[in-house]
């Protein structure tokens, strides 16, 4: 779905990535982890199309792409409502005529979201943190992707929500689709996650699945994703 | 440019932008009172005279705060605008803002012709003045356009502001042969190449000049001015990353 090989970029006198290669497969949920500075942001930037590579290439699946940073920005003068209607694809508008069936579906995953579909009269400028994220979420699923890219998936969201946006991604992963996100929820990513790719100091270094990861865990005789996540970066010495 | 559902973010994103700009606002309606004022004061031809040529700062004042704050904003960085797309938003930022700018100074126009009409003020050359205003003020936009890609909030506006008040000062406090240039441009007959190239140069950063219609030469110069800011536009639109 995503294959991504030799990537390099640069900022300045900074080396934010140095030849990072991964891929990720269709219908999983991949999570990328990292140090702070590890260059997470700006793969999946690079991945999205916002940055290009000074070298080395990244390939997408055809299909629609979606994408939810860490903290979310909105154009100050527009509403909820109007910025869904402008994120929902010409196709799905020509299909559903009158708009029922976009409110019906707005409505649902305003629902599944824990978010109040009320807020969409106002401008996400002015939402709380946490409801700034939920929203972001909602115009993701109104535009339906084939692959979702995920920053931080659960910053600023209470319990309740992050249980809702964990099945949300698990729901998208059962129905065949795609999704990458970069966390540091590690106990969390442990939950969901079919695959990870590990980064440090911009460059891969684990691409592995989960069955794969599970024999690291095994051999590293680590109780969990954290602790061979410290070992792998060298965050914690040998215990 | 053929992506309705880009073109329908940047219509609405610019319109309400403009709409909910104090600045903008207190522009639109300060100036139409200023030509009524003259008018009643003095006499519609000086109206005239004040109304083709402070025109095109309407749309400077509009152009204010256009790129640099949308890509700080982290507003950008949506899935609208996934693939590249926000550099197509901020191609057609410049050219929905000159579209509603446009709008008001037609009706403008037709308020104020209206207005000569009843008064029997009116000439038919107005058209080719509202026409060269017109031109006058798409170079605004697309200059501090290219500008608001280096300076952020409304400091694009206010260096060409400044920049206007140090020619036209330079022009009055300097040489007597200025003030010549003064009388060469109300004729549209230049002596020779330096008056022109001096004049030329007061065109780039005032091109309300133009609006005399006798200087057609300094009006082909802001179309070209306003081909090459459109033009550096683009590139630095393509040249875009978002980093922040």
């Amino acid at each position: 779905m995503i294959e991504v090989h030799g990537l390099t970029k640069r900022f300045g006198r900074v080396e934010a990535l140095r030849g990072v290669s991964f891929k990720t497969k269709r219908g999983a949920i991949t999570a990328m982890l990292g140090e702070n500075g590890a260059g997470k942001t700006t793969t999946l930037k690079l991945v999205l199309g916002f940055l290009r590579p000074d070298s080395g290439t990244v390939a997408v699946a055809p299909g629609r792409v979606g994408y939810v940073p860490d903290r979310p920005a909105f154009f100050a003068g527009l509403d909820g409502w109007t910025i869904l209607t402008l994120a929902r694809p010409r196709r799905d508008r020509r299909a559903s005529g009158n708009g029922r069936g976009f409110g019906a579906l707005v409505l649902a995953s305003s629902r599944s979201l824990l978010f109040d579909p009320a807020l969409l009269r106002r401008r996400p400028a002015s939402y709380s943190a946490g409801n700034a994220k939920k929203f972001a979420y909602l115009q993701n699923l109104v535009v339906a992707p084939d692959l979702l890219v995920v920053d931080e998936p659960f910053s600023a969201l209470d319990p309740p929500s992050i249980r809702s946006v964990r099945d949300i991604l698990c729901g998208l992963r059962e129905a065949g689709k795609t999704v990458l996100v970069s966390s540091h929820m590690l106990a969390e990513m442990e939950r969901i996650a079919d695959g990870f790719v590990v980064l440090k100091r911009g460059e891969t270094i684990a691409n592995a699945g989960l069955r794969e990861w599970r024999l690291m865990r095994t051999a590293r005789k680590a109780p969990d994703l954290e602790s061979v996540f410290l070992r792998l970066t060298g965050a914690e010495g040998p215990g | 440019m053929a992506d309705p559902v880009l073109l329908a973010l940047t219509w609405r994103v610019t319109r309400r932008r403009l709409l909910g700009s104090p600045l903008a606002i207190a522009a639109a309606l300060a100036f139409p009172a200023f030509v009524i004022w003259i008018g009643v004061a003095d006499s519609y031809g000086t109206a005239a005279k004040f109304f083709f040529f402070l025109l095109p700062h309407v749309f400077l004042i509009a152009a204010q705060d256009t790129v640099r704050s949308d890509i700080e904003s982290g507003a950008l960085e949506s899935v609208l605008f996934l693939g590249g797309r926000f550099r197509g938003f901020l191609d057609r930022k410049g050219f929905a803002l000159s579209a509603i700018t446009g709008a008001y100074a037609a009706v403008l126009f037709a308020l104020f012709a209206a207005w000569g009409l009843a008064a029997g003020g009116y000439e038919p050359a107005f058209w080719l003045r509202f026409a060269l205003a017109l031109l006058a003020g798409f170079y605004y936009i697309a200059l501090a356009g290219a500008l608001s890609y280096v300076l952020r909030a409304g400091s694009n506006v206010l260096v060409l502001l400044l920049v206007q008040a140090a020619a036209v000062g330079a022009m009055i406090f300097s040489t007597t042969a200025r003030t010549g240039l003064l009388d060469y441009a109300a004729t549209g007959e230049f002596p020779g190449l330096g008056p022109r190239l001096v004049f030329g140069a007061l065109a780039a950063v005032l091109p309300n000049v133009v609006v005399s219609g006798r200087l057609s030469v300094f009006a082909a110069e802001v179309l070209a001015g306003l081909g090459l800011a459109l033009l550096v536009q683009s590139r630095l639109a393509r040249q875009l990353e978002l980093r922040s």
